[in-house]
């Protein structure tokens, strides 16, 4: 059972990340954007006197954003060319569900964008003398798996309404500023108005994104860590299982609907 | 029946669109109407129509990519709606086109990932992909990409790929749309393979010679309902006797030609196309040797030219039925 599963977990990134080797788009989303986003990010915080924590904020902020755009137009592009090649409709119609195989997409995106945040860091290192010296490595690598898994959680969550039908994709893309804008992937949450900040707290990534920004000043502590761990740990199982749910919906309207395919 | 490998009963579908993003307005489209028919184990079955006839709806339905509107259907003995996940597992299908593969992966690898969609053993993965691109004749091509591939070559592709999990029943829904004769005529040897190899088929066609050579019986499914259903050799019964003239005339001598054939009134049926400059008419009787003597002498005044007598085929009762539908 869980020799199939790996199997199949390797499979189906083996054929993402084969399908996407040439795509120039995606390569320019996942490491060129990042590293102009943290390089002008930095230029501007440096221009108006910041040192840290501002530049922590660059730093993360170009990379996460990289990661963000990159797992939701990857997620809902990989999904709008299976329905036009014929693809979903067999996906679809196979023993393997359709959630399983977006849940090892997204998880595929997910790890693929990690480059977006080497990118964000390389910019910071090479050429704004960024170190990681003042870190809590574990802490920062703790963090950074909680903002994978909360990424994935989310994208799978989308992804449902991706292939909910034909358009509703172009709906799912939207949200590639709203949630940066509501996360803080570029500045402290502190700077929002409260509204906002309650809309974020909903969000799995605000709380790991908060637990990174803390890791990487080294000035937190381990209860400010824990607590924020464990929210985004929550919020992504919430997330998680809601996509559970909606799957099986999802599965079932489309099949009444024929949205599987593109004609 | 138990015994049946489809019990497809009154399958209805429909499809409700919005039309406009504000208005909330819909459009419903009645794909199939009230489809009812058996295919039994080890049967090749065809399921001919018209494009828009339902064919391919109903082909989803049965394959579990579709949930019926009404209706109901049950493959191997297992209910589509149900049963799905057994469904599954049992069933290959191919829809027609070069759609439904990876181009940029090789045709070994889009294999391999079906195979895993499937659960199948990778010991068993290997077996069967070499089997299957041996059956295909794409065993030297295996390593290439599919995006280098002719039509023929990946629709070839696709029955391997329906055919990895060893189903019993496999969908092949215009399998040789867009093949060159040969390639064609490959594909139909292959799947004459497989029959006698004991699985069942469903095909769905447009040529009717293919039809002809290859199923046991046919349904013939118009607007979304089946208007007939047997052998062929029982189908072109239902007209028989009946001889056909296909026949090229001058277009200035058509109206003279048609005033004489009006005296058979009642025992001919004709259709006029035009093949340019001229007509081609076809003309459908039983009574074959007073329709040559009318046409005698426009044979000697050398006004016909191009005569043709025939027996009828399968694809002249599929006019007739379809025709006759529509009228």
């Amino acid at each position: 059972m869980i020799r199939r599963a790996l199997r199949l977990v390797g499979r189906q990134m083996n054929v993402q990340l084969r399908i996407r080797t040439f795509n120039l788009y995606s390569s320019l989303l996942f490491f060129l954007q990042p590293a102009i986003f943290s390089g002008v990010g930095m230029i501007l915080s440096r221009a108006a006197g910041n040192e840290k924590p501002d530049l922590v904020y660059m730093v993360i902020g170009g990379g996460l954003l990289g990661m963000w755009s990159g797992m939701v137009f990857t997620s809902t592009f990989d999904i709008g060319r299976d329905r036009r090649d014929g693809m979903l409709e067999l996906i679809v119609a196979s023993p393997t569900s359709l959630g399983t195989v977006e849940a090892i997409r997204t998880l595929t995106n997910v790890l693929a964008g990690l480059v977006s945040m080497l990118a964000a860091f390389l910019v910071a290192m090479l050429i704004f003398d960024y170190s990681l010296a003042d870190a809590d490595i574990p802490g920062v690598v703790i963090s950074l798996i909680m903002i994978l898994f909360g990424i994935w959680a989310m994208g799978v969550f989308l992804a449902n309404f991706t292939v909910w039908s034909r358009v509703s994709g172009s709906y799912v893309e939207f949200l590639e500023i709203p949630i940066p804008l509501l996360c803080g992937f570029m500045y402290p949450l502190g700077i929002l108005p409260v509204w906002m900040q309650t809309l974020s707290a909903v969000i799995p990534i605000r709380w790991a994104l908060e637990a990174l920004n803390g890791a990487l000043l080294g000035k937190q502590s381990m209860a400010f860590l824990l607590s924020h761990w464990g929210m985004a740990l929550l919020l992504s199982l919430i997330f998680w299982g809601l996509s559970r749910w909606l799957e099986g919906k999802v599965h079932d309207r489309i099949r009444v609907t024929g949205e599987m395919s593109s004609i | 029946m138990d015994n049946d490998a489809i019990d497809a009963r009154e399958l209805h579908k429909v499809f409700t669109t919005r039309v406009g993003f504000w208005s909330g307005k819909t459009k419903t489209t009645v794909a199939v109407e009230s489809v009812s028919f058996n295919v039994r184990r080890g049967e090749l079955f065809g399921l001919l129509g018209p494009n828009g006839a339902g064919k391919t709806t109903t082909v989803k339905m049965l394959s579990t990519i579709l949930l019926p509107t009404a209706g109901g259907a049950s493959i191997l003995g297992l209910d589509v709606v149900k049963q799905t996940q057994a469904v599954r597992e049992r069933i290959g299908f191919t829809f027609g086109g070069a759609r439904g593969l990876y181009g940029r992966l090789s045709a070994a690898d889009n294999l391999r990932y079906f195979a895993e969609l499937y659960g199948l053993e990778p010991t068993v993965t290997r077996k069967r992909i070499s089997e299957l691109l041996n059956l295909v004749g794409l065993a030297d091509r295996s390593e290439d990409r599919v995006e280098t591939f002719s039509s023929g070559m990946q629709q070839r592709l696709h029955l391997a790929r329906a055919l990895l999990h060893d189903p019993e029943l496999i969908f092949l829904d215009e399998p040789t749309v867009g093949i060159d004769p040969v390639g064609a005529r490959e594909l139909r040897k292959t799947v004459k393979e497989l029959v006698a190899r004991g699985k069942t088929v469903l095909l769905t066609t447009h040529y009717m010679a293919e039809a002809e050579e290859l199923c046991d019986r046919i349904a013939i499914i118009n607007k979304g309902r089946v208007v007939a259903l047997d052998t062929p050799a029982a189908l072109k019964k239902r007209i028989s006797g009946d001889s056909v003239f296909d026949i090229e005339i001058k277009d200035c001598d058509l109206a003279a030609f048609q005033g004489q054939l009006q005296r058979l009134d009642g025992h001919l049926s004709i259709q006029v196309t035009d093949v340019d400059p001229n007509k081609k008419i076809s003309i459908r009787t039983p009574r074959r040797e007073e329709v040559m003597q009318l046409l005698a002498p426009f044979l000697s005044s050398q006004q016909i030219l191009n005569l043709e007598v025939r027996n009828q085929t399968l694809e002249d009762v599929y006019v007739s039925i379809i025709q006759g539908e529509a009228a």
